[in-house]
């Protein structure tokens, strides 16, 4: 009961402080992915088609979940620590778990009102349409937020700095996002550099989400990735768990 | 009489850096026990052994009984106790009333956002958000969520830093009203009067070692000095009253190191230079402080370039 009413308030709290009174932020969160959908559905065809938006509705959600994970906890832990935040919360009663989750809670709330919104754009304007099995959908998405979430952990553990840590995210967010089937169909490289990409963990997540929500394919036949990113988020949790630091 | 805080040979390092070296004391229960010293002597790190924030390199520390550098004490141990730390930033845009509330769930308590702003002088401010308030503010409201749960034992972490004469009073009150309550408290400082105005014992620490620990009449009576009367008055010589002390002259004054209780020199000077017919243009009585013995025990002075 008295984990519960903690773990409710911080989640509110972080909605309140870092959303609700950021207007960048909400901006970034809210407005920009639709615009990159928008920008990207024109630049990349000859005209709007439900073909490359159906490729970026997915992508872009794919996306955000990176970001989510790297910036949204990664980066966010470590300002948390270098402001003396994590240190001030860790001398009350709330297990540091409780403090986590919260986090984890309201970056996972934001994704699914960007979900929400690109699919409501993509289907409004360019007539995307999700024809895969909910269900497999949702679970696809659990296991990427995931896998980045616990890969973003690390950048908070071993990041002594904010800006340390602004670094690493960008370095990973910025050329993932191009890199991992996101925005641009790496089918266009060559075939070598191709397979070579399809070894990320990001671009292993994008794909069978993209191709479970939109080709329609069973998550079923996706085993071996998400086989691999289970091993990633579980190495990713293990680091963490080993060189987190509250203080 | 019982100890809340038991601290035994503590030492703790950063990296090559001791910045604790042996520091050992108690703080019987109900007490209010401050650490005096410059900035960098090991104060804060001290407290923060006591907090269970970092583990110490050798020796042991004792709170209500308990080991804050075992995980499951330190989880019984803090919700008894608060501790405002010297550099506690709070979200800027959360205001005192969602930060009140939150810390409120963290204790499982029921909050009373009004009562608790106004007892730290920020009634009217609920909805001030931490951005927009002064350094005192913040300070008082730091201070508001180490009291709000109502904790057996407080860690006030320089206390005053940042506050003005406003802020302070409310601090010192503050205090006074926990002292009534039976509270334990350790505070750190590096201002003379709020150890002095605080403290039931002092303790001295230079360079993360104790040099001093008494109540503070004790340190000045064993460490401060002699009182001292200076008088300077034209056509006046303190022949006769060797009794007194020890005379020294500086310039036209005369200075004397008293050896009895320096009013009845005082009235012995005053008489003599009457009967000299000198002219008293000042004549002063100084009486060791606290600052004086600090200075004695430590030959430094606390007042440091702010």
């Amino acid at each position: 009961m008295t984990l519960l009413r903690m773990f409710a308030v911080q989640t509110k709290m972080h909605f309140v402080w870092y959303f609700r009174r950021d207007g960048e932020m909400m901006f970034w969160t809210l407005a920009m992915p639709v615009f990159f959908l928008v920008l990207f559905s024109f630049a990349f065809s000859d005209g709007p088609n439900a073909r490359s938006s159906s490729f970026l509705v997915p992508g872009i959600i794919g996306a955000q979940v990176l970001s989510s994970g790297f910036w949204g906890i990664g980066v966010m832990l470590a300002t948390f620590r270098e402001k003396h935040l994590l240190r001030r919360v860790y001398l009350t009663p709330m297990p540091p778990w409780v403090f986590f989750a919260s986090l984890v809670t309201y970056r996972i709330a934001l994704l699914a009102t960007q979900a929400i919104i690109l699919i409501a754009a993509g289907g409004l304007i360019f007539h995307v349409r999700i024809t895969g099995n909910p269900l497999e959908i949702l679970a696809i998405l659990v296991l990427g937020t995931a896998t980045f979430v616990s890969l973003g952990t690390i950048i908070g553990a071993l990041a002594r700095t904010t800006e340390s840590a602004n670094n690493i995210a960008s370095v990973l967010t910025v050329p993932l996002a191009f890199l991992s089937d996101a925005y641009v169909p790496i089918d266009r490289f060559p075939h070598a550099v191709a397979a070579t990409l399809r070894l990320l963990p990001s671009t292993q997540f994008i794909d069978t989400f993209r191709d479970v929500a939109i080709g329609g394919a069973a998550l079923s036949h996706y085993g071996a990735w998400l086989a691999v990113l289970g091993l990633w988020t579980f190495a990713g949790m293990a680091i963490s768990a080993r060189t987190f630091r509250w203080v | 009489m019982e100890q809340a805080i038991v601290v035994e040979q503590l030492v703790k390092r950063y990296g090559k850096l001791t910045a604790v070296d042996g520091i050992s004391f108690a703080v019987p229960r109900g007490t209010i026990f401050g650490l005096l010293g410059r900035n960098g002597a090991g104060k804060t790190t001290t407290l923060e052994c006591c907090i269970g924030i970092g583990q110490p390199a050798s020796g042991s520390v004792r709170v209500l009984g308990l080991d804050p550098t075992r995980p499951r004490d330190l989880a019984r141990l803090r919700p008894r106790i608060g501790v405002q730390l010297q550099t506690t930033s709070l979200p800027e845009k959360a205001n005192v009333r969602e930060v009140l509330e939150l810390y409120a769930a963290y204790y499982g308590i029921r909050t009373q956002p009004q009562a608790m702003a106004a007892r730290v002088g920020l009634d009217g401010k609920l909805d001030r958000q931490v951005g927009q308030m002064s350094g005192g503010e913040q300070q008082r409201l730091a201070l508001a969520l180490a009291l709000q749960h109502d904790p057996e034992v407080l860690f006030l972490d320089e206390p005053s830093a940042g506050m003005d004469a406003f802020g302070r009073r409310i601090l010192f009150a503050e205090v006074e009203r926990l002292r009534a309550a039976g509270k334990t408290i350790v505070l750190t400082t590096h201002y003379i009067e709020e150890a002095e105005r605080l403290s039931d014992r002092i303790c001295m620490i230079q360079r993360g070692r104790i040099v001093a620990q008494a109540t503070a009449a004790e340190l000045v009576a064993q460490f401060g000095g002699d009182a001292t009367v200076s008088i300077v008055a034209d056509g006046f010589a303190p022949a006769a009253l060797d009794g007194l002390g020890t005379w020294t002259q500086t310039g036209g004054q005369w200075n004397l190191a008293t050896r009895g209780e320096p009013g009845l020199a005082l009235a012995a000077i005053v008489t003599q230079a009457n009967a000299m017919g000198a002219k008293i243009a000042s004549l002063d009585l100084h009486r060791p402080t606290l600052e004086d013995a600090f200075v004695a025990i430590t030959g430094e002075t606390l007042a440091e370039t702010e």
